[in-house]
């Protein structure tokens, strides 16, 4: 077994696989350094990223009220309109991919200021879907 | 099948996992496979490991995979004599299989009166009522306006199903579960069915609570046998589309399991069946006293096959090739029998921790586990790029053992030893199901993901430990080398792989 303080070893055997030792435990592990470095091990894949907040990928609001698409994805529907009052988990849109849709849904209370994309369009992962304002503590 | 091969080129007309199941078919027999793809498949598995590669149309599938025309040019070009559908796609398209017998090509599969009678749902019920098997209550309303449709889903009585009368695999489909939601139910329901099928007509069906979903495995050759192949245990499904299969089922006792296979012969029979099909069934309770209601029958090849031919040793593509040729089943129904256990996973390209998200991008590193018992249906390999526009379906794991627990430890083991890189996939969602007390004990409905998800789910996320965050360094130290391999890859004219298209 091992305990916390063993130090970890790691021995680089090439093609992306890695030997983990660590006092008596030893396991392969596989990594491919990116942008973002992933990493299997022990049946677990993981996003090492150098930036503390993760992959752009997320669909959150920023602190601009800015909603972003969590992957590629076709707009299939804008629910709201510039200006209009949304409550928090109101549909706003529905993007569909692999032949599912996927509904976004507003964070949090307040007023749609402006939309960043139109039904049919391709939007990207990280793309602005639509601003909101209001409180942002929501 | 000593005899001289049934043919001599094949066209697959479908893409992912399922074409490379079809490829390695004809090769085994000496056919020759030709390939079609999109533009976003120019470098995809099934197109570089076929004999001849053809491209049919740009990335999105109305214009490539469901392209009657665009196929059937394909199927003119490369001599062709017969037409493998696959699932999905134009699997279940009578008018494809039509057109294929008009262009002169056999179509392997059903003859398209049968996919015609039993795609449509309504027809489908009613074949099944005239072969005495019992079905679930429900109706496709004539009048399709939202109203009709609103006043058929509460004479069949909530929950409600909505699924489209074309549809299949799950897709489309929505419950309403009180009178609140079906106006905004109705829309959804429709507007998937008109994107997926292309017709938004709508079936209504009363919804079985806790039901198993079990379905039988059907042969039919064009001299009159029919043969079931046992069933197939499905229950483990989210949002309808199944995640794990198995065969047997637990929940089938050899006098329940006589009485379906009896059943889903007669609905083969009445329906003038021919080729490979799955009569699904629900099942309500469990042992002798358990009873069936005739669900649908699907006319292609399912996803979930392999678990059948690991338990019973049979090929059902090598069958389906030589039923297409006009041979007798080589077996009669006593010459077949279950032996041990066989557990599909499905590993498809989403994310089980945020919602099932679908993802999209390159395979930096792929790895697939190797050990006694394991057979891995794989549609994708390193280097390969995972597109928006398809099934999220990237390979299928088939651990087969003596017994249920052997088949499921092993299971655990391989895909435990599944280094799947450069995108999320449902790999920890499959480990927890493995492990989970009700699928160990074999106590599942289709309703068991929907009401454990996210329990399941809550126990997914998990931050980077020590010894990870050491890997990561010191994968960063070799630098992207394997990464390098997938970005070389893409600057790759699509038009250089079009290697033999001159046939």
């Amino acid at each position: 077994m091992s305990n916390p303080d063993d130090p970890i070893d790691v021995l680089a055997l090439g093609n992306g696989r890695y030997q983990v030792t660590r006092g008596t435990e030893r396991s392969i592990a596989f990594a491919v350094a990116g942008r973002d470095t992933w990493v299997f091990l022990d049946g677990r894949t993981y996003v090492v990223s150098d930036t503390p907040d993760g992959s752009p990928r997320r669909s959150r609001i920023d602190e601009q009220g800015a909603l972003t698409a969590p992957m590629p994805a076709t707009v299939l529907t804008v629910n709201v309109a510039a200006g209009q009052q949304v409550k928090r988990n109101d549909v706003v849109m529905v993007l569909e991919a692999m032949k599912m849709e996927l509904p976004i849904r507003s964070p949090r209370d307040g007023v749609v200021k402006a939309i960043r994309c139109e039904a049919g369009e391709l939007v990207q992962p990280g793309a602005t879907l639509l601003e909101l304002e209001g409180n942002v503590e929501g | 099948m000593t005899s001289p091969r049934p043919f001599d080129r094949i066209l697959i007309a479908n893409r992912g996992e399922i074409a490379v199941r079809v490829i390695r078919a004809c090769r085994e027999l000496g056919i020759e496979s030709v390939a079609v793809y999109s533009d976003a498949d120019a470098r995809a598995l099934h197109t570089t490991l076929a004999d001849v590669a053809i491209r049919i149309g740009p990335p999105p599938a109305i214009d490539s995979y469901l392209s009657i025309d665009a196929i059937l040019a394909a199927a003119r070009q490369s001599g062709a004599q017969a037409v493998h559908p696959g699932y999905g796609f134009l699997s279940e398209n009578a008018d494809f299989a039509s057109a294929c017998k008009a262009a002169g090509l056999t179509f392997i599969g059903p003859p398209p009166e049968a996919i015609d009678g039993m795609g449509s749902k309504i027809a489908a019920r009613k074949t099944a009522i005239e072969a005495g098997v019992p079905v679930v209550p429900g109706e496709t309303p004539t009048d399709q306006s939202n109203d009709a449709i609103a006043d058929a889903a509460r004479r069949v009585g909530f929950p409600v199903l909505l699924k489209p009368s074309e549809g299949g695999g799950g897709i489309g489909m929505k419950t309403a579960r009180s009178d609140s939601d079906l106006v905004e139910t109705i829309a959804q329901a429709r507007r998937e069915a008109t994107a997926a099928f292309g017709d938004g007509t709508l079936y209504v069906e009363r919804l079985i609570e806790q039901p198993r979903h079990v379905e039988f495995q059907v042969l039919a050759d064009h001299h009159g046998h029919i043969v079931h192949v046992f069933e197939r245990e499905c229950s483990i499904q989210r949002r309808h589309q199944k995640v794990i299969e198995e065969s047997p089922s637990v929940a089938v006792t050899p006098s329940l399991r006589q009485r379906m296979g009896d059943a889903a012969v007669a609905v083969a029979r009445k329906a003038g069946y021919r080729n490979a099909g799955t009569v699904e069934f629900l099942v309500e309770g469990a042992g002798d006293s358990a009873r069936f209601y005739f669900l649908e029958m699907n006319t292609r090849l399912q996803v979930e096959h392999p678990v059948t031919e690991q338990v019973t040793g049979i090929d059902l593509v090598r069958a389906q090739i030589g039923i297409a040729a006009g041979r007798d089943l080589p077996w009669t129904q006593k010459d077949l029998s279950q032996r041990g256990h066989a557990i599909e996973l499905r590993v498809y390209a989403e994310d089980p921790a945020r919602q099932d998200l679908p993802q999209a991008g390159l395979l930096l590193l792929y790895r697939e586990p190797s050990m006694p018992g394991i057979r891995i249906d794989s549609g994708v390999t390193e280097g390969s790029e995972v597109a928006v526009h398809y099934d999220p379906l990237l390979v299928k794991l088939i651990a087969t053992g003596e017994t249920r627990d052997a088949a499921r430890m092993r299971a655990l083991a391989a895909i435990r030893n599944y280094p799947i890189l450069g995108i999320r996939t449902n790999i920890p969602l499959l480990m927890e199901l493995l492990e989970h007390p009700r699928f160990i004990a074999g106590n599942v409905d289709t309703g068991f993901l929907d009401a454990e998800g996210d329990t399941i789910r809550a126990r997914l996320s998990s931050s980077p430990s020590p010894a990870v965050v050491a890997v990561a360094a010191a994968a960063r130290e070799v630098g992207p080398t394997v990464a390098a391999r997938g970005t070389r890859a893409k600057s790759i004219d699509p038009w250089s792989s079009l290697r033999g298209a001159r046939v």
